[in-house]
Order: structure tokens, then sequence, then C-alpha cells
């Protein structure tokens, strides 16, 4: 909105004026100055409602006795601007216009109504609704929550079948033992991490655990020798694990995770349920600890993952993981000495919704 | 019930910036208290006769677990250690200090509570059925209702500055049980002639000095048109309410002034010119928050429980808190028990930090983390097994929430008076502490049935004397509190003002008088009349000669 | 005989215009004004709004309010009669 600081020009009619008296001059001018005598008297918000609501057009500019905590009030009913009283400072006007993001009232020519934001993305109305409802919960309470079916939500699991990979999967055993588990069979895993695959998805009774391999063609043409890690570690990431991710996951809207906040800096806001690009994205360990995470493996006797003695505790695929050293963080290991630190599943569709 | 989701947890927020804005506004000078007061109101906060008072919103009165903890904390870190129920289902701090207000919003908003809307001249908190969701003869569940109207409502740009302030009440059941008489607007649910939801509208009741009982403006407005109507009401109101004497701006002013007919076509032109279409409640939005309030995961029981049967024949006085305090849930085996705030000589609607933790416990071991505020300034645990009825029962005796009577005579609803509020003329609460004594006795309580006693220290009528069955209103007589009774007020469905039967009563004789009207009932009711039927049948003379009798004999 | 009393800002609490102009919470520390000093009081009080909320003067005898408002002052000065501020120490819940 407009802040004037010099006396307007023009018909100015106070905000005791009839309605009918200020239709007609509506009518005639193509721009109405509107004067409260008095912040109180709400009038001139009717008055500038009316006039919009039936189609007027011209200028409308507040006068007289407004303060700065009515700005919004003004905009919002169809003032295109405020005449500012002599001497008036016009920064408390600028903030307290500005003060709320979104409203509850439609206004014309404004998108910030709540309900079309909650209905334009949907998903995120559920998410937020959901970590209100269950972000403090149990990770398994949460999982129970999102696979409601009266949530009608497709959901698959994300695994890499990595060092803590079998918290996860326990508690979808526990919840949904024949919800699909998407595993990126790279061609470029530990031969430990496959054996694993098959020894806890045994051991877990899991039924739908899909080995989702790059494509062939895409692979000869792009890394026929296998090395382009050593080259272009991004795009053997983008071959190898986001584009046959995005195919695997192509029908599903609800992706579970075992991301953790504790994980890396990145992951320190992460929260239980995420929304963006049409996906809703569950977290159920993001508040887990390290702690909480090994005394789960333990008390539920859970098969390690073989690497996790010689000192690697966070795997993917052989190229691009080393052990880590006493001091270092988890996922140092992964892609060390480079600016990497996420192989892109998690980022694009994955981001946590704003 | 309810959750905020990121749009309403955002607006709370930046409510709070803006309110903290104001205050170092205030503090530096540069807004002046006339400017200020009526932005402090709008954020709940009155200057009282002693300190700040702050208005939490406890939006058509439902309350959980978890804010219930939040507000024993804010009683105990920022007040004295106790609130204050109201009429409107909100709730009262008494004394703290300006400074504090944006941290206690803060506390407030992390379990989605605030405190916009609960004074000034604005669209006030929506009440509603304190049984909404519970009674067996509702139509529907009012409070998704109250929600769309909460949200449409708050920090509206063109109603924040009408002419007096603006009540809303929604039931979903024939049964009135929230007063939508006595409201600006009060809507009713019905079916419409398709079968949908729609609601009859009630405009211009109101108390206060020039009391009023609503007159029907619209039969069935559809639910989807509900915003738009509304927005027809406030705005003819806005435009045409008087500004010129604060007693003569209420709704309930205009309409009786111009009529009812006369008032209608005003809103129904301006219904007309009005883009309906932004205001129509989006089919997917109104389906959103109705999915917050399907019924709890009640168990399947019998409809009686041996146990609670048991209990009831082995302990008379359980027997009786369970004939006054608890309620029939449409649920098989569960039941709707009412927690008394008013102990026999206690403030009416006072709750203490501790025992606001007790009814937090309660609700989340026995009632599905749930709690009603109610118009007659008691809380509720709305779902109750009835197995754990003397469970309940039992913790709420330690903690003198257990008072059986709900709805009964010493069940009291008082403002603050003049012990507390910089307009009242004459304190309530000691009066009704006189009567609460005077009526004490459990089995002449029961013995008199349902009666409604209201108390308001001045004649803006927070007390809502007009309606009780038994009114009392404070007056100043020359520096002196005198005490005005009426008979015969209801703010139900039958809703209508008391008759004012006499001259006002100084302090010590209220009670004795009131006794002498109720002792009167007893012996002229008929089998089985309430006390309301009777003064129906009869008018209100029996009951003015027994209230007269011995001051006149003395006078 | 009259004294100014008002609300403070910071805390709304119940205050009056005591010796060297100071603000004080108890009544018996207020100022007696006469009418001439009852208008310059109030005056200096209107011109702390940072402090003063409301300012206006009361009548008092001995101390005591005693104008057609003296009980609503009386409760002012002393506090509510009755409820749960009262007993609020004796619970023993300290804020």
């Amino acid at each position: 909105m407009q802040l004037l600081e010099q006396v307007q020009d023009g018909v100015r009619l106070s905000v005791s004026t009839p309605e009918e008296d200020v239709r007609a001059a509506a009518t005639a001018n193509d721009s109405l100055i509107l004067e409260f005598e008095a912040f109180r008297d709400g009038r001139g918000f009717s008055l500038a409602a009316v006039l919009r609501g039936l189609g007027y057009r011209g200028r409308l500019i507040a006068a007289g006795k407004v303060l700065p905590d009515q700005a919004r009030h003004l905009r919002r009913c169809g003032f295109d601007a405020v005449e500012l009283s002599p001497g008036a400072d016009p920064a408390p006007w600028r903030r307290m216009d500005q003060v709320f993001s979104a409203a509850y009232q439609p206004a014309s020519g404004d998108d910030r109504l709540v309900w079309r934001q909650r209905h334009t993305n949907p998903d995120a109305a559920l998410a937020a609704r959901l970590n209100a409802q269950w972000g403090q919960a149990a990770a398994e309470d949460l999982l129970r929550a999102v696979l409601d079916p009266a949530l009608e939500r497709k959901a698959a699991v994300i695994s890499s079948f990595g060092a803590e990979a079998a918290v996860l999967l326990h508690l979808i055993s526990r919840v949904r033992p024949d919800l699909p588990v998407v595993f990126l069979e790279t061609g470029q895993h530990f031969f430990q991490t496959l054996a694993y695959r098959r020894e806890l998805t045994e051991r877990l009774g899991l039924t739908d655990v899909r080995d989702i391999k790059p494509e062939a063609a895409a692979l000869s043409k792009a890394d026929p020798r296998g090395d382009l890690w050593r080259s272009a570690p991004d795009a053997c990431c983008t071959i190898r694990k986001v584009q046959p991710l995005a195919q695997a996951l192509a029908g599903f809207d609800t992706r579970i995770t075992g991301r953790k906040r504790y994980q890396n800096s990145h992951r320190a806001a992460l929260e239980p349920f995420e929304a963006a690009d049409g996906v809703l994205t569950v977290n159920p360990l993001a508040a887990w600890s390290a702690d909480q995470t090994e005394t789960w493996l333990r008390d539920h006797q859970l098969p390690r993952h073989p690497l996790v003695e010689q000192g690697y505790p966070s795997i993917g695929c052989w190229p691009c993981t080393r052990a880590v050293e006493t001091g270092e963080n988890a996922r140092d290991g992964r892609w060390a000495g480079q600016e990497k630190t996420e192989c892109g599943i998690h980022e694009r569709a994955l981001a946590p919704a704003c | 019930m309810y959750r905020y989701d990121e749009f309403d947890a955002a607006l709370v927020r930046e409510r709070i910036a803006e309110f903290s804005d104001q205050v170092d506004r205030r503090s530096s000078g540069a807004l002046t208290e006339d400017e200020f007061k009526p932005l402090r109101l709008m954020n709940g906060v009155y200057l009282q006769l002693h300190a700040y008072m702050l208005r939490v919103a406890v939006p058509y009165g439902v309350i959980s677990s978890r804010q219930m903890r939040r507000l024993a904390h804010v009683a105990r870190t920022y007040d004295k250690g106790y609130g204050h129920f109201t009429t409107r289902t909100n709730i009262q701090f008494n004394w703290p200090a300006l400074q504090d207000l944006p941290a206690i919003l803060s506390d407030l908003a992390e379990v989605e509570m605030h405190a916009i809307q609960t004074s000034g001249n604005c669209i006030r908190n929506v009440t509603t059925d304190v049984f909404a969701g519970v009674a067996a003869d509702e139509i529907e569940d009012p409070r998704p209702w109250c929600e769309i109207v909460r949200q449409w409502s708050t920090i509206h740009p063109e109603f924040s500055f009408l002419p007096r302030k603006f009540k809303i009440a929604i039931v979903g059941a024939p049964k009135d049980r929230a007063a939508v008489r006595t409201h600006d607007v009060g809507l009713q649910i019905v079916r419409g002639e398709d079968g949908q939801t729609a609601f009859r509208v009630f405009v211009g009741g109101g108390q206060g000095r020039l009391p009023h009982i609503a007159q029907e403006i619209a039969p069935a407005v559809p639910g989807q048109s509900l915003l738009a109507y509304l927005t027809a009401i406030l705005r003819a109101y806005n435009l045409l309410g008087r500004r010129d004497n604060i007693h003569k701006a209420r709704i309930k002013i205009l309409v009786a002034a111009i009529g009812i007919d006369a008032f209608r076509d005003e809103v129904e032109r301006q219904f007309a010119i009005l883009r309906q279409e932004d205001l129509r409640i989006p089919d997917e939005e109104l389906a959103r928050i109705q999915a917050y309030f399907t019924p709890p995961p009640f168990a399947d029981l019998p409809a009686t429980s041996p146990a609670y049967d048991a209990a009831r024949r082995l302990n008379p006085e359980f027997a009786r808190f369970t004939r006054s305090n608890l309620r029939e849930h449409k649920q098989a085996g569960y039941g709707a028990v009412i927690v008394s705030l008013k102990p026999i000589g206690g403030v009416p609607g006072d709750i203490t930090a501790a025992q606001m933790d007790v009814v937090a416990d309660l609700a989340a071991r026995f009632s599905f983390h749930e709690v009603r505020a109610s118009y007659e300034q008691n809380l509720v645990l709305p779902h109750v097994r009835l197995e754990d009825v003397h469970a309940v029962w039992s913790r709420l005796r330690e903690a003198g929430l257990a008072t059986a009577n709900a709805d009964l005579a010493t069940d009291i609803i008082a403002c603050p008076g003049l012990d507390y509020c910089s307009l009242a003329n004459a304190r309530s609460i000691p009066v009704a502490q006189a009567l609460s004594h005077q009526l004490a006795d459990a089995a002449l309580l029961e013995k008199l049935g349902p009666v409604r006693i209201n108390i308001s220290g001045c004649i803006n009528a927070c007390g809502h004397h007009h309606v009780g069955h038994i009114g009392v209103l404070g007056v100043d007589r020359k520096g002196e509190e005198y005490y005005q009774i009426t008979v015969g007020g209801s703010p139900d469905e039958q809703a209508a003002l008391g008759e004012i039967v006499g001259r006002s009563l100084p302090a010590e004789e209220v009670a004795p008088a009131i006794a002498r009207a109720l002792d009167r009932y007893l012996e002229i009711r008929n089998d089985g009349e309430l006390f309301i039927d009777t003064v129906r049948r009869l008018g209100a003379d029996p009951f003015r000669t027994a209230i007269y009798e011995l001051t006149d004999a003395a006078a | 005989m009259k004294l100014l009393t008002a609300n403070r800002l910071n805390d709304g609490r119940v205050i009056y215009l005591g010796e060297a102009d100071a603000a004080v919470e108890a009544i018996d520390a207020a100022r007696i004004l006469d009418a001439d000093a009852a208008e310059a009081a109030l005056t200096l009080a209107q011109s702390r709004p940072a402090v003063f909320v409301n300012p206006y003067l009361i009548e008092v005898e001995d101390r005591a309010p005693s104008g057609r408002d003296r009980l609503k002052e009386r409760i002012r000065s002393v506090g509510p009669t009755v409820g749960h501020s009262l007993d609020f120490a004796a619970r023993n819940e300290t804020p």
C-alpha cells in the first residue's frame, strides 16, 4: 500500500457518509478519499469493501485518524493508499502492513488466502497436521498414523540396508511387513551389503523388498567401464541412484526414510513429516540420537551390517565409502574429501517443505 | 480436536510479534493509552482495578490436557497461581505484567492457544454446546463450524473496528445449551430442504443495560453460504450501528430500532452485492476441518457397567455426584463428567494451578486428553467410561473439584465484580459465597432440582443475571452496595429475560431472601415441576412476596 | 482532601503520587493534596504517561477514600476482598 506524505486533491468524504452517497460519488469519480474521524470508526473498511465488491476500480485513499496498526485492514479492504498525517513516521506503517504472511479472509487480488494455500498443496497441510499431532510420538505410532488406511496413502520405504537400516526395517516389519521396500542395487555395493540385505529381509519377514537396478542401456552409455565415480561422482549417483529411484517410486505418494537429524548438519532441522513435489516424506527416526539407535539395535538383537565392526558407521557404494577415524562424524566416510554430502535422492524430491 | 497447521501457527506467532511491537511503541510513547487500549483489548489485555488482566481464548470451550497444563504453568509463572473461567468459556489471569505478556502469549502459542479477540469491538470467541459431539440429540457436531467461524473472524480486516463487541454462538441440537438467543448472532444447525447442513440464524440478542432476546432473521442459511451471510450481517451492522453512545452501539439496538424486517432487508441487500464466491467454504476445507472432530476411538462397551452400578450402591456420596454431575453420552458405556468449579463458599469459575494439573491428568487418563469449558463456568471431562467414573470422582474429590451441584442452586454463575473489575458497581463474589453457604445442604439442593442463579456486579451483565432463573444485579446506591433481584429469566431455547421483583436489597439480605424464594417454590410446585416451570406457570408474584417477607416486616 | 491515583504502565498495579513526585504503591505513602496541589498533581501525572495510566483524583478523609467511589477505591488500595489472590502465599505456589 502506498504511503502518501502530502495532502491529496480529490473528492473527500467522511466515513460517516451514508453508503448510497459514497456509491454515488464512486460512480462519478475515479478516485475517492475516505476520511476517518476516529481510528475506532470502522465504517471506512466496510465502505471500501462494498465499493470493491461492486467492482469499483478507481483509486481509494484513506485519510484522517488511522493508525499504522490498521495498514493491513485498509489494504485488504481495498484501499490503495493512505494519506499520512503531517510528520507521521512511515516506518511503523510499512512494518505493520506486512506483519501477517497470510489471511483467513479473501481480498481482491490477494493470493495469500489460507484456504487456497492449504489446498494448493494438500500434502503440506497434511504434513503440518501430522507433525503437530504425531511429531512427538514414538516412531512406531508415527508410522501407524501415516499408514492409517483412512489417509489412503500409497507408501514405500527407501532403505540402503546400511549400518543403521535395521531399525527402520524392524519397525516396518512390526507395523506393515508387506510394505514395499525399495533397495537401490547400484551395482557398486559392498558384497557384505548384499548379504546383509538378504539376511535382514528374511529375519524380519519383509515380503516386498525390491532391488532397483540402473537401466542397462543408460549405464552402458554413460558408464561403460563402471568408473564414472572417479571423474564425476554426482553423475554416477544420478544414473545409479536418483534416476532408478524416481522410476521405482512412480505411483507412490509417500516415502518412508530412516534419515535422522544427527547424521549431518543438512538434516539438523529434519521434521518427521515433510511435503514437496507432490510427495509426502516420512522420517520416523528424525529425532533419534545415535545412542537411541544403538540401544534399539542391541535391545532387539537385530543383526548388524558386517562392515560396522570394521569402522564403517555409514555405508554406501564401495568406491565412495571409507571407514572413519575416531572423532569423525559418521557420514564423514561418505564421499570423503569432496564437497558432496548427499547422493541426491534426498535432495530434490525429498527436500524439507518450507 | 482441531490442531493448527503451519498457517494457523504462523498467524498466531505473527500476532505476538505485532503485539510486542505495540507494547514497545506504547512504552516508548509512540502510542498513547487511547490508541493502545483497543489494540491491547483485541489481544485480551484489560487494565483492571489492581493489574492487567489477560483473557485467553478457549475456542468453543475445547481444551486438551497439554493446553490445560500450560495454563497451569502460566498461572504459576506469571500470575498468582490461579485462573478464572468465564461464561464465554475463556480463562482470565488477573495479575500479569505488561512486559510479560509477549512471553505468556509465546508460551500459549506453543500449545496452539492465543488471546486474540477475547475483548475489543470485534468478533469474539465463538461459543458452543459444552456437550458437542457427546449429546444424543445433536443433528450435527457444531465444532467444525465453530472452527470455520473462528478462522474467518480471526484478524478480520473489515470487522476489527465495529461499533461494539460481537458475539456468536453455534449449537447443533434443538436443545440450546449455549444460550444462542442472548448473542449478537446465534446459529442453530438445522437440515435444509436438500437435507444438507443449514443454519437457523438469530440476530440482535444481548444482555447489558438494554437486554434483548435475539430474533430469527433466516430459517435455513445453507452451510456453504454461512460466511457470506455472516459477512452481510456484520457489514450492515458496521455501517449502520450507532457509534455515538456506547450503551446503544450493540447490534441489538440497531435491530430493535429499525425492526427485524428492515434489518433483514438490509442484510439481504448486502448479501446480494457481496462476492459470495470468495466466501464459499470449499468442500475440501470443510472436510479437512471436520476430520479433526471425528469421534475418539471409543471402546465397544455395554450400556451399563456393573462396577459403576456397585460403586453407586455402596457410596451414597458418589451416587449423589453421578446424579448431579454425570451426563449421558451418545456412546454406550460412556458418560460426561462435570467438574464443578463451584465449591461451597468458593469463587465461581476459579481454578488453581494444582487443580488444572489434576484435570489435565484425568483428561489424559480417562477422557482422550480432552476437557471442555462450559457456559456455566465449570469444566467437563466429555468422554469417561462409566467404569472409570468412580476413579475420576475420587481424584476430583481430593482436589476439591467434585461438588455435586451441576445445574443446581449453588452452581452460581458470577462475574468477578468489584473485587477485580474496573467497571463494576458492587462485589459479586461475596454474594455468591453467602448464597452458596446458605444453600449448601446437599439434600436440599437435590430437592430443589435445577435452579440457575446468576450474579452480575454491574449492568454490563457479565454474570448474565437477566437470563438467570434468579438473577442478582449489583447496583451502587450512594456509595453502598445494593442488589436487585430478578426472577424468571432463562438462556435456553425458551429464552426469556427475568422480571425485576422490587427494590434492591443490601448485601447481607440477598442470600436469605433467595433462600425464602426457593422455599416458597418447594411449597407451591406441582409434582416434578422445575423451578423455572413454576415461575412460568405462576409468574413472579409468589416469589416477590417471599423475597420481601421479612424485609417488609422489619421495615 | 485528595490523593492522586493511577495504574502503573509496566505492571498495571495501583499507584499513588507520593512525596517528591514519586509513584508509590501504599495509600499510606500517598501525598495529601489540597485543591491547588491536586490540579498540579494531575497535570504532572498526565505528563508522565510511561508511568501513570489514567491518572485521576480521589477524595479522602484521614487517608481513607471518602467520595462516591469510596468502596472501589478502598478495594483498589487493599486488593480483592476475597478469593485466590489472598491465600496465594499460603498455597506456596510462588511465581
